[in-house]
C-alpha cells in the first residue's frame, strides 16, 4: 500500500536548485528550536556519563558535602588507587573477555553454519527450523536459569565459563542466524552453481566462498553481541559464586560494602575503569557497530 | 539448493547450532513448562500438584498481581522513553545538516554501559544526602518541594527504575528508525511539500506509514524487552520499597533463588513467556490492521 504511492512522485530530474531555497526559507525559529532540543537531549544522554567520569576523581569529602554539579575542588587518583585495592578488577576484566571471547565464538561459527543449512544447502524441514531459531528471538531470557540451574547442577557445570557462555551463545543464535541468512541471500547462486559444476562440494565450497565472503557480517555479528555478552547480568548473577569466575558486572557488586554502605568514588572509578574497554572499541568502531545495529532491525 | 548436497552435510551443518540452541533455549522452555506442574524445592522429592501452581499464582497471590501491573507501568515507561524518545531525536536529526554521526554516537552511549554500572550511576543521581544530581537540577529550576529520596519514596520508586532503562536503549532505537527515516524516497517529500503539506501532515502521511515496518519491529523488539527488564530494578531496590518495585522478572528470581521454590518460579517464568507472545501478537494485530484500513 505504501509502496503504490512512491510511483505518484514527480520524475526524479526535479532540479536541486528549488530544495536550496526551500530550505533557506525556512522559519529559522523553528530550525533553532530543534537544534536546541537536539542539544538538550544530548547533554541528558551524556552528562551522567561525564558526571561519572568527574565524580571519579572527586575526593570523598567533596562527593559527601559539595553540589553535585559543581566542578571538583581538587582532582585525585585516589580513587583509583582504592579501587584496585578492593576488587580484583584485572581478573573481573579478563573473565568477561574469556566469556565474551567464547560466546562470540560459538554465536559465529554455529550461526553461519546453521544459515548455510537453511539459506544455502536447503532441505525439506528449512522453514520449520527457521521458525524453531525465530522463538529464541520473542522469549525472555528469564525462562531458561531455573531449568539450567537444576541441569547444571546435576552435571556439575554450575560455576563455570561454560555456563555462561551456553545461554549466552544459545540466545544470541537466531539473530545471528539471522543476519547471516540474509547475507547469504546476496550471494548469487551462480557462484555456487560454478564451484558445483566444478566438483566442488558443500564443504570446500562453505570454506572457499561462503567463509571468506562473509567477513563483514562478522564483524557486525560480533559487535552487536559483544555490548550485550560483556554487559551481561544475570546469567552470570545466577550461575556464578566463585570469586575467581566472577565477570566485570559482578565484580563491580563488591563494592557494596557490609549494611549496603557504599564507597561511592572508589565505585565509580572501577566503573571508568570497567566501561574503558568496550568504550573504547565502541568510538573507534562507531561507524561499523551503527551500521550493524541498525542492519539488524531493518534488513527484514 | 546447492546440486550435489548430501544429507549428511545438511545435518553436519545444521546439527551442532541446533544441539547448542536446544540445550540453551529449547530444552529450557519445555523443562520450565514441566516444572510449573509440580512442587519442588530442589532437594526434597518432586510432588506433582497439577494446575495448583496457576490457580495459585491467578487467585490468590497479590503479590504476583502487583508484580504484574509493575511490569506493565515499567514497560509503559520504558516505551514512551525508547520509541517516543527515538522517533523525537530520529525526526529532529534528518533537519540536520552538520553533525549527525556525531549525535548519533553521543546518543548511543548509554547502550554500552553495562546494567550495574548504570544502577550504581543512578543510585546517587537521585538521592538526597548527599544532595543527587535530580534534586539539586529540581532545586534550581523552582521545583524545590519536588525534592526527595526517590528511591525510598514508594509513589516514586517505580518511574525511578523505569527510566534508567527507557535512558539506556533510547539510542538503540533511534539508530534503528533514523536509518529509515532517511531512507524515506526525497521526491516524495519534495512532491507533498509542494502541495503545500505542513510539516505535521508531512510526517503523519507520508514518513510515517513508510517506516511502518520498521516501526513494527522497533516496536517488537522495545516490548519484549521491556517485558524482560530485570538487571536495573533488582540491582537498584531488590524490588522494594516493600513491593512497590517489584517485577514479575524479580519476583520470579526471587521466588526461584531466595525462597527456591522451583515449581512455582516456573509458572510464573511461564506466565511471562505467555505475556510475551500475547504483546507481539497484539501489536502484529493492532498495527497490521492499521496499515491495511
Amino acid at each position: 500500500m505504501i509502496l503504490q504511492s512512491a510511483p505518484a512522485a514527480p520524475p526524479t530530474t526535479a532540479p536541486p536548485a528549488p530544495t536550496f531555497k526551500r530550505r533557506r526559507r525556512k522559519p529559522t525559529l523553528h530550525r533553532t528550536l530543534s537544534r536546541v532540543l537536539i542539544m538538550l537531549i544530548v547533554i541528558v544522554q551524556v552528562y551522567p556519563l561525564a558526571w561519572l567520569f568527574l565524580t571519579s576523581l572527586r575526593t570523598e569529602q567533596d562527593f559527601a558535602t559539595g553540589d553535585p554539579f559543581a566542578l571538583p575542588s581538587s582532582l585525585t587518583w585516589e580513587n583509583y588507587a582504592r579501587a584496585f585495592e578492593t576488587g580484583d578488577l584485572w581478573r573481573n576484566i579478563l573473565n568477561s573477555f574469556i566469556v565474551t571471547m567464547g560466546a562470540n565464538i560459538l554465536i559465529v561459527l554455529l550461526g553461519m553454519m546453521a544459515a548455510y543449512a537453511i539459506q544455502v544447502l536447503g532441505f525439506r524441514w528449512s522453514r520449520f527450523v527457521r521458525g524453531l531459531f525465530l522463538i529464541g528471538i520473542i522469549v525472555p531470557v528469564q525462562i531458561a536459569l531455573v531449568p539450567l540451574f537444576i541441569d547444571y547442577a546435576s552435571i556439575n557445570l554450575l560455576d563455570t565459563y561454560l555456563s555462561m557462555i551456553i545461554p549466552l551463545a544459545g540466545f544470541a543464535l537466531p539473530m545471528s542466524i539471522y543476519l547471516f541468512s540474509s547475507f547469504f541471500e546476496y550471494i548469487p547462486r551462480e557462484t555456487y552453481e560454478a564451484a558445483s559444476l566444478d566438483g566442488a562440494g558443500p564443504y570446500r565450497i562453505f570454506g572457499l566462498i561462503t567463509l571468506p565472503l562473509s567477513v563483514n557480517t562478522v564483524v557486525t555479528v560480533v559487535l552487536v553481541n559483544s555490548i550485550f555478552i560483556w554487559n551481561d547480568f544475570i546469567f552470570a548473577n545466577t550461575f556464578v559464586l566463585s570469586e575467581e569466575l566472577k565477570t566485570i558486572p559482578l565484580g563491580l557488586q563488591n563494592y557494596i560494602g557490609a549494611m549496603g554502605k557504599v564507597d561511592w568514588t572508589a565505585t565509580f572509578a572501577a566503573v571508568c575503569v570497567t566501561i574503558t574497554p568496550l568504550l573504547l572499541v565502541f568510538l573507534v568502531l562507531n561507524k561499523a557497530m551503527i551500521q550493524g545495529l541498525e542492519s539488524g532491525a531493518t534488513k527484514g | 539448493m546447492l546440486p550435489n548436497r548430501s544429507k549428511t552435510s545438511v545435518l553436519v551443518f545444521l546439527l551442532p547450532p541446533l544441539l547448542l540452541y536446544c540445550a540453551a533455549v529449547l530444552f529450557p522452555i519445555l523443562q520450565s513448562l514441566f516444572l510449573s506442574f509440580f512442587s519442588w524445592n530442589g532437594i526434597s522429592e518432586m510432588e506433582f500438584v497439577g494446575f495448583a501452581n496457576y490457580v495459585r499464582m491467578l487467585t490468590a497471590d497479590d503479590i504476583f498481581w502487583r508484580s504484574f501491573f509493575n511490569a506493565l507501568l515499567y514497560l509503559a515507561i520504558c516505551l514512551v522513553l525508547q520509541l517516543g524518545g527515538a522517533l523525537v531525536v530520529a525526526s529532529l536529526l534528518t533537519s540536520l545538516r552538520r553533525g549527525r554521526e556525531l549525535i548519533k554516537t553521543l546518543y548511543l552511549l548509554p547502550a554500552v554501559i553495562s546494567t550495574v554500572a548504570i544502577a550504581f550511576l543512578f543510585v546517587p543521581i537521585y538521592s538526597i544526602e548527599p544532595v543527587g544530581l535530580l534534586n539539586q537540577l529540581l532545586h534550581w529550576i523552582g521545583l524545590g518541594n519536588l525534592e526527595r529520596a526517590w528511591l525510598s519514596d514508594v509513589n516514586t520508586v517505580l518511574a525511578a527504575v523505569s527510566a534508567p532503562e527507557g535512558w539506556r536503549f533510547t539510542g538503540l532505537y533511534m539508530l534503528i528508525i533514523y536509518a529509515a527515516l532517511i531512507a524515506v524516497p526525497k521526491e516524495l517529500e519534495e512532491a507533498a511539500v509542494l502541495d503545500g503539506a505542513s510539516k505535521w501532515t508531512l510526517f503523519t502521511k507520508i514518513r510515517f506509514p513508510y517506516i511502518r515496518p520498521v516501526w513494527i519491529t522497533t516496536t517488537i523488539m522495545a516490548t519484549t524487552y521491556g517485558l524482560r527488564g530485570f538487571d536495573i530494578p533488582y540491582l537498584m531496590t531488590n524490588g522494594g520499597p516493600g513491593q512497590s518495585s517489584e517485577l514479575l522478572t524479580t519476583y520470579m528470581y526471587k521466588t526461584a533463588f531466595t525462597s527456591t521454590d522451583f515449581g512455582y518460579a516456573s509458572t510464573i517464568s511461564v506466565f511471562i513467556v505467555i505475556e510475551c507472545l500475547v504483546a507481539v501478537g497484539l501489536i502484529l494485530f493492532l498495527l497490521k490492521r492499521k496499515a491495511d484500513a
